[in-house]
């Protein structure tokens, strides 16, 4: 370790005194007498004074450092094997900004430009879920925590894994006024503490080094979530004092928890014994490992799957899938077993939101409910986002992923030879049911096939075309497109899919998608993107952020010009009035003027076709925006559609 | 407040729609062909006809059991006004019916109601509804299914959603009597469009503007579609 050129005056106390000395040095003969003085932040800057230009510091000076707290935070961040670093820059921070692009050579980590905090843990999502591991976010304690708490709420609700480190002055005379005072906070993380996993404010480095590791423990134990860092900015740029003593704990993640082995043989023997047993997945397969065991319990069992959404978690044309017969084989199981199933009770119950909101439970009397989830080992009051009490019979509070092996081992275990024929024979009447929901959903999109604007099905089935052949992953949540993806593609692969947003907070939809991106690149895949509109508007320089970083992804625009949701939800409201519906478009589209995304993503220097409104179009502009992006840029194709 | 929530599921809750209530009934249930028979042409037309409308049998064969015939790929709704049916077919059919029709079993209608259902269809004498979209103005309500805003379900050719939860409507399976029944009191999702909000020639137009459009494409015509 290169030791610090002078001892004894931290940076902070330098660079106060030397304000104050130029300050005075500078406007002091400048002031005639008597002349009132500039009230603080609208002060002209002081002339050039060659006197003070040429002014030696005092011998107690010290104006460098070769090693400083926030190299030492880098090491640590480096030894946690981080590939990137989303940000917005901000003071607070820059210490270790500039320790992460000079010391650590920008490369693991890799500091990503970005123009929004709220793009950055946006970024962060999605490539956790598809790399299987967080990243970093950078932000201003303060006004950058703020930008990010919808992003976080999401990831915290999507159970996803993002370390966030907040830059802050602790030491409130240490802070350079006006603006490290208003960016500065008693207890930053605070605002983020409903909606993360743990959080800390260390105050040494030994300490730093300890949290840091801790943070990336907990953030990747299920179930897995956002935890927050601060980083203090005395800690991040004074120099490591000589006697520090600095060590990196070596980090080994916790195994995830596994279900107790009498609830496991008991569940198996529900499921065995089963007439009707039905899996409903959801954020099952936290892993691409996650898949396989999914399909094996299912085989065994020749169960019939339905599939929530919430990750990649069964093959689309595999013939258990059932999920758009999910009232038909909900309604007739005798045994459900949920696996990471976010909402059970709103999966057995259908809603009705009239006057009177009603429910009506789809299960038979005496249907068994097991659940496996490691949501019930950490909870929180004020958001509610763990939905309704479900009324299971058998509650493993567990990982899904890491209880199924010895879950399938019991079942087989516990299969009789006598059902393997009733097992066959439900087989070939769910693979019956699975192809004949496959060739209505076909028949389905050739509904509207030449409209215009463009329908749903028909530019899903267009994209499909181009990208069938090609290496492909989808980025993008499809609940917005009628889920035609799931539909009419064939996902068999587990980065083919990356579920949804988790808080349904809008504008995650283009960030998580650039973050997936990034993750996808160094595998050489193609990423698609379908975009919706009005998500896309609260944040749009992360286009710029694909640009600027050569993330290849190719986005679809679903420009539908509307808050859709919103329009039918006022709908909703102005016909239970009965007062007319002509106004419900006002506050809920985007219209008038259109806004022009093509136009849009070639300002932020994205290559860009569109508007297409002609279906017979879209094919070809989809060839050509695809071409693009296999030579390692990102794309976009703007695309009128209908509204879902 | 966002509310995607609302589409969380959507896809499954469109697949879970609800069903018309079930009528109880303390009535035994009966238990062989004969007494079906018997009960049938015994039944009680006046409370047939409360029986008809609380299953919902009006949804979608219309209030007078007109039925519309049918093209395409949905083949209408048959009319079972004055059914040719012998009593027993009937009830029969309504226990395990053929097609889209959901079964009524014995938990949600009994015999009895059945019976009851089977007189009231023998006092209808209504003929099938033939539509002709030729002669009606699809232009005008083109514009009304717009400006009320069905599109925004149902799309702008009715072709529906699963994300919204409305049904394909374009061109519509059931008679306009049961159409117009549906908007003023759905039984699902969809929110309830009074007559002050849209008048009912309003919802004739629209209705003639869904019963003429195209029908798709073959499937087979369609390569993307079949990869």
């Amino acid at each position: 370790m290169a030791k610090q050129k002078k001892n004894g005056i931290p940076r902070r106390d330098f660079l106060r005194n030397a304000a104050a000395g130029a300050a005075a040095l500078a406007a002091a003969p400048a002031l005639p007498a008597k002349q009132p003085v500039p009230e603080r932040g609208v002060t002209p800057p002081p002339a050039m004074s060659p006197a003070a230009e040429v002014e030696t510091p005092s011998p107690a000076e010290v104006l460098t450092a070769d090693r400083t707290g926030s190299d030492f935070m880098v090491d640590v961040i480096k030894s946690l094997n981080i590939e990137y670093i989303c940000s917005n820059p901000g003071s607070s921070f820059r210490g270790l900004h500039e320790s992460v692009i000079n010391y650590g050579g920008n490369k693991n980590p890799e500091f990503i430009t970005c123009l929004h905090e709220e793009s950055s843990v946006g970024m962060a999502h999605g490539y956790a879920k598809i790399e299987g591991k967080p990243l970093l976010v950078f932000a201003h304690g303060t006004v950058g925590l703020q930008h990010a708490s919808m992003a976080v709420y999401n990831a915290y609700c999507d159970y996803v894994p993002v370390i966030v480190i907040g830059g802050n002055i602790i030491d409130a005379t240490k802070r350079m006024p006006p603006v490290e005072w208003t960016h500065s906070v008693q207890d930053a993380a605070a605002m983020l503490r409903d909606y993360t996993k743990w959080d800390d404010l260390p105050i040494s480095l030994p300490q730093f080094a300890e949290s840091a590791v801790r943070a990336y423990k907990i953030a990747m134990t299920p179930p897995m979530m956002p935890v927050v860092l601060i980083a203090d900015g005395e800690l991040q740029e004074n120099p490591i004092p000589p006697d520090a003593k600095l060590n990196i704990p070596s980090l080994a993640l916790a195994t995830p928890p596994q279900g107790d082995s009498a609830a496991v043989a008991e569940a198996a023997r529900f499921l065995v014994a089963a007439e009707n047993p039905v899996l409903i997945v959801d954020r099952a397969a936290r892993t691409a490992a996650g898949m396989p065991l999914i399909i094996e319990l299912a085989e065994a069992l020749q169960a019939p799957v339905v599939d929530m959404g919430g990750r990649m978690n069964f093959p689309t044309r595999h013939p258990l899938n059932q999920t758009w017969r999910a009232r038909e084989e909900i309604g007739n199981a005798d045994v459900i077993l949920g696996l990471e199933l976010a909402d059970f009770w709103g999966a057995i119950h259908s809603y009705r939101d009239q006057m009177e909101r009603t429910s009506r439970l789809l299960t038979k009397p005496g249907a068994k409910l097991i659940s496996i989830s490691s949501t019930g080992l950490f909870f929180k009051s004020n958001y509610q986002n763990f939905q309704r009490y479900p009324e299971v019979n058998l509650d493993m509070a567990a990982d899904a992923q890491a209880t199924l092996p010895s879950l399938i081992e019991a079942v087989k275990k516990q299969l009789p030879a006598s059902r393997k024929s009733a097992l066959q024979d439900r087989g070939t009447r769910l693979a019956a049911a699975h192809q004949q929901t496959l060739q209505s959903a076909r028949e389905s999109a050739t509904y509207a096939w030449d409209a215009s604007p463009i329908s749903t099905a028909r530019m899903c089935a267009e994209l499909w075309a181009q990208i069938k052949d090609e290496d492909w992953s989808l980025v993008s949540t499809i609940q917005f497109v009628s889920r035609w993806p799931m539909k009419l593609w064939n996902f068999d692969k587990y980065y083919q899919f990356i579920g949804g947003s988790g808080g349904y907070g809008i504008g995650y939809g283009a960030p998580s998608a650039v973050g997936a991106a990034l993750a996808n690149r160094k595998h050489g895949r193609v990423s698609v993107n379908i975009q919706c509109d009005g998500d896309l508007m609260y944040a749009p320089g992360v286009l710029w952020t694909a640009a600027h970083h050569r993330i290849p992804l190719l986005t679809i625009m679903h420009n539908n010009r509307a808050y859709h949701q919103e329009v039918m939800q006022v709908q909703i409201m102005a016909d239970r009035h009965s007062r007319g519906v002509d106004r419900v478009k006002i506050g809920t589209t985007i219209d008038d003027p259109g806004i022009d995304y093509a136009k849009l993503a070639q300002g932020l220097g994205m290559y860009s076709e569109g508007p297409v409104s002609d279906p017979k179009d879209l094919g070809p502009a989809i060839h050509r925006a695809l071409d693009v992006v296999k030579r390692g840029e990102p794309a976009l194709v703007d695309v009128h559609t209908q509204p879902r | 407040m966002k509310a995607e929530q609302i589409c969380s599921y959507i896809a499954i809750a469109a697949a879970l729609a609800i069903m018309p209530i079930a009528v109880r009934s303390a009535e035994p249930r009966a238990t062989s062909t004969q007494e079906q028979a018997s009960k049938a042409s015994t039944g009680n037309a006046q409370k047939g006809k409360l029986v008809f409308e609380t299953l919902g049998c009006n949804k979608c064969h219309g209030s007078e059991g007109e039925g519309v015939a049918g093209s395409g790929q949905g083949g209408g709704v048959p009319r079972i006004a004055s059914t040719s049916l012998a009593p027993p077919a009937f009830i029969q059919l309504v226990r395990k019916p053929k097609g889209v029709m959901p079964p009524f079993g014995s938990d949600r209608a009994s015999d009895s109601d059945l019976a009851d259902v089977y007189a009231y269809l023998q006092t209808l004498k209504t003929p099938a509804k033939q539509e002709s979209p030729a002669a009606a103005n699809t232009s005008n309500g083109q514009r009304l299914f717009v400006r009320y805003g069905c599109y925004e379900c149902h799309g702008y050719l009715g072709q529906g959603s699963t994300s919204t939860g409305g049904t394909r409507i374009g061109p519509p399976q059931i008679p306009l009597s049961a159409f117009v029944s549906y908007v003023r009191e759905p039984t699902g999702q969809m929110p309830p469009y009074t007559a002050k909000v849209v008048p009912n020639e309003d919802l004739t137009e629209i209705y003639n503007f869904l019963k003429s459009v195209p029908p798709p494409p073959p499937l087979k015509s369609i390569p993307i579609l079949n990869q």
